[in-house]
């Protein structure tokens, strides 16, 4: 078809072509502006009363269709000028799974102090709207994710048809890769492998039943686990501590889940990460061609592993 | 992007733009007919509100309007009949009121609203409301487009009027200039569908009582402008249709007349030069003070010497004619002429016949011009003048001459001719207009449509034809002007009301030569004195460009201007930080204000940096510090940010 041909040359040819490093300020190199369907039918409509008015030199119809000519000419330019001058100075967003929705922070200012609100910033198929408050403002996106990695967002598109829907004027920004994709989880998610590893260690719990020593009462202890016979020997309160056997490291190593397919693996150690996190486990995160990461424990921990898993390259 | 449905604020503001758009329309339609238009609308308005209307009820009122609309135009189709219609269609367009799409459309097609009402009228009225339909239904765009656009804070719609008016503004020069440079058609590529319905005026027939609308209409006619000496009213008769042949009812033109040329005419030595601005008439029927030397471009001559536009005149028109009263018309009457002139019906006003005939006898032959005096004595003694007059019977003349012995020109003109032919003398009834009255602000005549006019014309040896007017020798204060006289309760009796009255006709004239009698021939006259003929299109072409380029620059600078803060301190404080950026002091934009007076201190003299910084303070607090803002106090900060000047000089030296 030939339309969506001129379409996508039409794409290719348009500013940006290439990504660029923010901040970008949207000048009137890459500021497109054309009319909408509703404007090409007020110009048709007002073509055709113009032509009327003066075959029959009728100067009050011909005067009223200049009238709003010139008005809809003015607002072509107030609609460049919504987005003139506009300076994006950053895009980012908070990590998700792939698969969920990322909320991506398109962050916006201006210099001069020109009203601008209602923009329409689209990025991926999901679209925001976008109103500058003294100068700034941010819109959010909910762009979907497919894949694990450096989100890709492609061309945001910051576009406006104010101010009276005849023309849409429209900028595109092409920034560097802007959030981060952490893989799909595994659903259901297998249980954690046991802790084995060299680091293992016995850690303290109250559920245990194995006593391990006692200890001065501090408040919020609970009465039953008092040692009132040790308490009674020493003349003040003593609490028991008992202990567990499960508090060991876990280790999440990349060669042990060998029977699974490349993707189901960064799945899978993805889950555990996960699960690590939420359980307060020390993890320690075993990759190939890397150094460990960790153990650690902690969201900065997570953040990390899920990280090293995310940026995994492709393939085998 | 289409939403589901139109929140009630915005449906509010598309369907109000759309009724100010359908007012001056409905207003210049037969007025039973807009009323039930507007009922309709209402209606239309209303069940857009609830919801949706069922199918058959817009069937049923689009056929109960569409032949509304057919009926009162009589069945007829014309430019009217088309209007009719187009408001029927716009009063029942809210049924489809949905989405924002069909908004769009019913603005788009509400703007059609005032096109149409300019094709059938073109007064101030029209105008105001037309443009007034037009800002609405861009500020009703500009709604729409808001609401697409998800913005959570919607504009109080006076921000919108606002935006509006300055978009058009903008577009202002650029629209001008294209209004009075762009080349425009000389002659139409098509012609202008006549109106179905006529309006009341001078036409090519007349009928007893048919004139009583016209003699109440103060509306203008003409204006005249006169080079040089203006004739005294009592001379100014505006020739129209000359009307010969009579049906015992009806006068109408002579079809011999009209494609035969006109006749010798001797001119008499003086000579008017004026400038006629006619309003529209959609007639060809022009009018000539008696009698005009040649028909002017564009009008023609019949064999009555009437003038005839070549075209209806659907917009103001503008002529210029000279013209003498004559010495001798038609000298040699033609036979076919002689008889047309001389015929009347059989079977009718016995009566007058009789008087006619028992006066030729005592006069005997040749005596024409005692016969036309006797019955203007005749006339002057009995008759008195009256609008006030019963529909005539069979015998019109009978009835009026020797009955009721008042009535108005129709009867005095129509009786007087039947009349002097029972005597043997031609005669015809000419129509037109008499007297007129000066505007005093703008040195023109004004004529009115109540001015319209019937008097006679006899033929006599040797001189030809001669205006004889029986109204006059009764009543010439109700013919040759004065307007008082006519309508005095109505808003002229008033002396406080006329003169602004004057002023707003003089006003209306001007805008008249400005904008609705513009046209390609006074396009063309604008570059002739300087440039001749083919040169003169081009330089028209040449100043079209440049104006158009500097109409878009002016848009451009318009639009980039920027909104202006209507905070006057606010305003203030930018313009003296403007005055520091010049010297590369500048506020980075998002630096508190004390913090930037102390930045910037030790590059400014002492006394420069002290009273920028007690002014930064005392903006900072009237900007940030909670409680009461006393005006003087404001005033006081805004006068003094105003009055703030950065000195340079040398910047302080650390001190060693």
């Amino acid at each position: 078809m030939p339309l969506r041909r001129l379409r996508t040359t039409f794409e290719r040819l348009a500013r940006p072509r290439r990504r660029e490093s923010l901040p970008a300020v949207l000048d009137r190199h890459r500021i497109y502006v054309l009319p909408t369907r509703f404007g090409m039918f007020l110009a048709a409509l007002l073509l055709a009363m113009a032509l009327g008015a003066l075959n029959y030199n009728n100067n009050p119809a011909l005067l009223l269709c200049l009238l709003l000519g010139g008005a809809a000419l003015a607002s072509l330019l107030q609609a460049h000028l919504q987005l003139s001058g506009l300076e994006v100075h950053a895009v980012g967003g908070d990590p998700v799974p792939a698969g969920s929705p990322l909320q991506l922070r398109v962050h916006v200012r201006a210099r001069d102090r020109r009203e601008r609100r209602g923009l329409r910033v689209e990025c991926l198929g999901a679209a925001a709207t976008l109103s500058l408050e003294d100068g700034a403002g941010e819109a959010v996106i909910a762009v979907p994710t497919v894949r694990r990695g450096w989100l890709d967002p492609g061309r945001i598109r910051i576009s406006t048809t104010r101010p009276l829907g005849l023309a849409r004027a429209w900028a595109w920004v092409w920034p560097e890769g802007a959030a981060l994709v952490y893989p799909a989880p595994e659903l259901p998610a297998p249980p954690l492998p046991v802790g084995d590893g060299e680091g293992a260690k016995s850690r303290l719990h109250q559920a245990g039943d194995d006593v391990h020593h006692l200890r001065e009462w501090r408040s919020g202890d609970a009465r039953r686990m008092v040692a009132w016979k040790p308490s009674a020997r020493r003349g003040n309160l003593v609490v028991r501590e008992n202990e567990q056997p499960a508090g060991m490291d876990v280790v999440l190593d990349w060669d042990a889940l060998a029977g699974l397919p490349y993707e189901r693996r960064i799945s899978r150690l993805a889950t555990w990460v996960d699960q690590a996190a939420r359980e307060s486990r020390r993890c320690r995160l075993l990759l190939p061609g890397q150094p460990p990461v960790g153990p650690g424990q902690g969201a900065a921990h997570r953040h990390a592993c899920l990280r090293a898993l995310a940026l995994l390259p492709d393939g085998g | 992007m289409r939403t589901a449905s139109l929140p009630h604020g915005v449906r509010a503001r598309v369907l109000l733009a759309a009724a100010t758009c359908l007012l001056p329309l409905l207003l210049a339609l037969p007025g039973r007919f807009a009323l039930g238009v507007a009922a309709a609308c209402a209606l239309a308005a209303v069940l857009s509100w609830r919801g949706h209307a069922p199918a058959w009820l817009k069937l049923a009122l689009v056929l109960l309007l569409g032949t509304g609309a057919m009926a009162a135009m009589g069945w007829r189709f014309g430019r009217d009949t088309g209007c009719a219609l187009l408001a029927t269609m716009l009063a029942l367009k809210p049924l489809e009121l949905r989405a924002p799409r069909d908004a769009r459309s019913l603005l788009g097609f509400a703007l059609f609203a005032p096109f149409a009402t300019f094709l059938l009228d073109q007064g101030p009225l029209s105008l105001a409301l037309g443009l007034a339909g037009a800002i609405a239904a861009l500020a009703a765009m500009q709604r729409l487009s808001e609401h697409e656009s998800h913005d959570p804070r919607p504009q109080p719609a006076t921000r919108h009027i606002r935006d509006v008016l300055r978009l058009v503004a903008a577009g202002l020069p650029l629209a001008l200039a294209a209004f009075w440079l762009f080349p425009r058609l000389p002659a139409p590529l098509w012609g202008v569908p006549e109106r179905a319905l006529s309006q009341p005026g001078l036409s090519d027939s007349m009928e007893p009582g048919g004139w009583i609308d016209l003699m109440v209409d103060d509306t203008p006619a003409l204006r005249v402008t006169f080079a040089g000496e203006a004739p005294p009213p009592s001379r100014m008769y505006w020739r129209g249709p000359v009307l010969t042949d009579y049906d015992g009812r009806r006068w109408t033109v002579s079809r011999l007349a009209v494609h035969a040329p006109p006749p010798a005419v001797e001119p008499g030595d003086t000579v008017w030069d004026y400038e006629l601005e006619v309003e529209p008439t959609d007639d060809r029927i022009l009018v000539a003070l008696e009698l005009p030397h040649a028909a002017p471009a564009g009008a023609t001559l019949t064999h009555d010497y009437d003038l005839r536009a070549q075209r209806p005149l659907t917009s103001v028109t503008r002529w210029r004619i000279r013209a003498s009263p004559p010495r001798r018309f038609e000298a040699e009457l033609p036979p076919q002429v002689r008889a047309a002139t001389l015929r009347l019906p059989e079977g009718f006003n016995p009566r007058t016949v009789a008087l006619g005939r028992k006066w030729r006898e005592e006069a005997g032959e040749g005596n024409d011009a005692a016969i036309v005096a006797r019955a203007l004595a005749m006339i002057r003694e009995e008759f008195a003048y009256t609008l006030a007059t019963p529909l005539p019977g069979r015998h019109a003349a009978d009835e009026f001459l020797f009955e009721w012995k008042q009535g108005y020109c129709e009867h005095f003109s129509s009786a007087f001719v039947v009349l002097m032919r029972a005597a043997g003398i031609p005669a015809r009834v000419v129509t037109g207009y008499a007297g007129g009255y000066r505007n005093p602000y703008g040195g023109y005549w004004v004529v009115r449509r109540m001015d319209a006019h019937a008097w006679a014309e006899v033929w006599l040896e040797g001189r030809g034809w001669v205006r004889v007017d029986p109204t006059a020798a009764v009543a010439p204060e109700r013919i040759y002007d004065t307007l008082e006289d006519r309508v005095g309760t109505g808003l002229r009796a008033f002396p406080v009301i006329r003169p602004a009255l004057d002023i707003g006709d003089w006003l209306r004239r001007g805008w008249n030569d400005l904008v609705l009698g513009w046209n390609a021939a006074r396009q063309r006259d604008l570059f002739r004195p300087a440039f001749g003929g083919r040169a003169g299109t081009r330089a028209l072409v040449a100043a079209f460009a440049l104006a158009a380029v500097l109409a878009l620059a002016w848009m451009a600078w318009l639009a980039a201007r920027g909104a202006r803060e209507h905070d006057p301190v606010l305003r203030a404080w930018h313009r003296m930080g403007r005055r520091y950026a010049r010297l590369g002091l500048g506020r980075e934009p998002h630096e508190p204000a004390l913090r930037w007076a102390e930045r910037i201190s030790p590059a400014l003299p002492e006394a420069c940096a002290r009273e920028l910084r007690a002014l930064s303070l005392r903006f900072a607090h009237w900007r940030y510090a909670s409680g009461r803002r006393d005006a003087a106090a404001m005033r006081a900060l805004v006068r003094d940010l105003r009055g703030h000047r950065p000195r340079t000089g040398d910047p302080r030296e650390p001190t060693p």
